[in-house]
Parts: C-alpha cells; sequence; structure tokens
C-alpha cells in the first residue's frame, strides 16, 4: 500500500532494513526533528542539531557543484559512518556500522524518503515458513508475484 | 598462456604481497573520508584539504559519539531488564 509510511516511523523503517543502521533521525524541511530510532529522545534532538549542521555545511562549501547542491552526504570517522539524504520536504540521517556498505546504505536512505514521499513501498522478501503459515503456494499467487505479466495470459 | 610454476620463494613472496595489499587496504578504509553525492548519485571525494572537511568530519564524530553514548547506557538497561524476566521466569 503506497502512502502508509509515517514521519515517526521513517527512522525506524531504515534501522529494519538495513542491519548496519544504529540510530536515525529524520528532520522536516524546517530542520525540526520529525522522528527517531536507537537514541533517547534528548539524544535525537541533538542529533537532529548535527544532522542539520552536517547539510548546512556541506552546503556552504559545495553550493556550486555542476550537478546542483549535494544530495546526499557520506562522512566516514573513526567509529562508524554517518550517512545522511535529503529531499526538499525532508532530510534522513543516519550513524552506521563501519562495515556497512555504503551503496547499500545510501539506496536504502533514498528508498525509505521515497517511500515516505509518497513512493510505492520497499518489498521484503519474507521466510519460506510465514509464506506457507499464510496458506499453500497455488500457482495462481505465484503468477500474482511475478514482477512482469505473463505473454498470453490476457488471450486466455 | 600457462602460469609459471612458482616455487616456494615466489608462492611466500606472492602470499606476502596479498597480506601487504589486505593491510593497506584495510588502512585506507579506516582512514576518515568525506563524500557528497549529486541528485544523480555521481559521487565526488572531498579532500582533506576541502572546503567543509574538517567540519563535516567534526559533526559526524559527534553524531556517532552521541550514538556509542546511547548504546552503552542501553546496555546495562537490557542486561538488567533480561534479569529481571528471568527472575520473573
Amino acid at each position: 500500500m503506497a502512502g502508509t509510511l509515517i514521519p515517526e516511523r521513517t527512522a525506524e523503517r531504515l534501522c529494519e532494513l538495513s542491519s548496519d543502521a544504529r540510530a536515525a533521525v529524520l528532520l522536516d524541511a524546517a530542520g525540526s526533528l520529525a522522528g527517531w530510532h536507537g537514541l533517547p529522545k534528548e539524544s535525537s534532538r541533538e542529533a537532529a542539531e548535527l544532522a542539520r549542521e552536517l547539510f548546512e555545511t556541506v552546503d556552504r562549501a559545495h553550493r556550486d557543484l555542476p550537478g546542483g547542491p549535494p544530495e546526499q552526504v557520506e562522512a566516514q570517522v573513526e567509529g562508524g559512518t554517518v550517512y545522511a539524504s535529503r529531499t526538499p520536504r525532508w532530510t534522513l540521517a543516519v550513524v552506521g556500522r563501519r562495515a556497512a556498505l555504503s551503496s547499500l546504505m545510501l539506496t536504502d536512505l533514498r528508498a525509505v524518503l521515497g517511500e515516505l514521499e509518497g513512493g510505492r513501498p520497499i518489498r521484503r522478501s519474507s521466510p519460506a515458513e510465514e509464506e506457507a503459515a499464510a496458506g499453500p503456494a497455488t500457482e495462481e499467487a505465484a503468477a500474482s508475484e511475478l514482477p512482469v505479466p505473463e505473454l498470453g495470459r490476457e488471450a486466455e | 598462456m600457462k602460469e609459471k610454476r612458482k616455487g616456494p620463494i615466489g608462492r611466500a613472496a606472492g602470499l606476502a604481497e596479498g597480506f601487504a595489499a589486505t593491510v593497506r587496504r584495510m588502512q585506507r578504509e579506516r582512514e576518515p573520508r568525506v563524500l557528497v553525492y549529486d541528485e544523480t548519485g555521481y559521487a565526488r571525494l572531498v579532500q582533506p584539504d576541502g572546503r567543509g572537511y574538517e567540519r563535516v568530519l567534526e559533526t559526524a564524530g559527534r553524531l556517532v559519539a552521541l550514538v556509542d553514548e546511547a548504546e552503552a547506557e542501553a546496555k546495562p538497561r537490557r542486561a538488567r531488564r533480561a534479569e529481571a524476566e528471568d527472575e520473573d521466569a
């Protein structure tokens, strides 16, 4: 179902999606804290402030880049890596483990923000056991899972 | 083309080269770095003498420290909760 992700759940959704995400904060367009996960409330306010500062610094330093202002930032420090991504309405920042793969983390950030903006929900595969519990597998059910329509099926 | 068979010294040298390369790669991965991405996903590495480099790293370091602190505080709490659950059971 599209548009089911709410700002309060967004940071948690990102941390569920990526096992390398330790904590995340979501900021609205005004820079106010809109959601958090992995941090107590007092710390999350400070984290939101730091996430805002991160983009402010980047904007001051790199506003004249040929591709426009940076949309994502990655900063690797001794104890971990900070990834941040933004849309015109939201900014999502996450502290990841050192072992995190940058490309995956940045893709997850984009995907979660896309879902928050009303885009397609991220589809996660479920274990076979859960599927079995949902009911017996049928050909019709399998066909409905196909990403593209089966050729010639309409002619039937 | 058939690969030339290496002797014991050649094999040892090969292993040492591989080990050295791994150590170099791990050192490189541990180094602080800042990357910015435009909307197409094109990445630019900010050089250590580049504008904003130090400030971004400092801010990121504070964010990581904040999460470290929160996790350290949460651990004893989680342990206490687990103990209480064990006692109840």
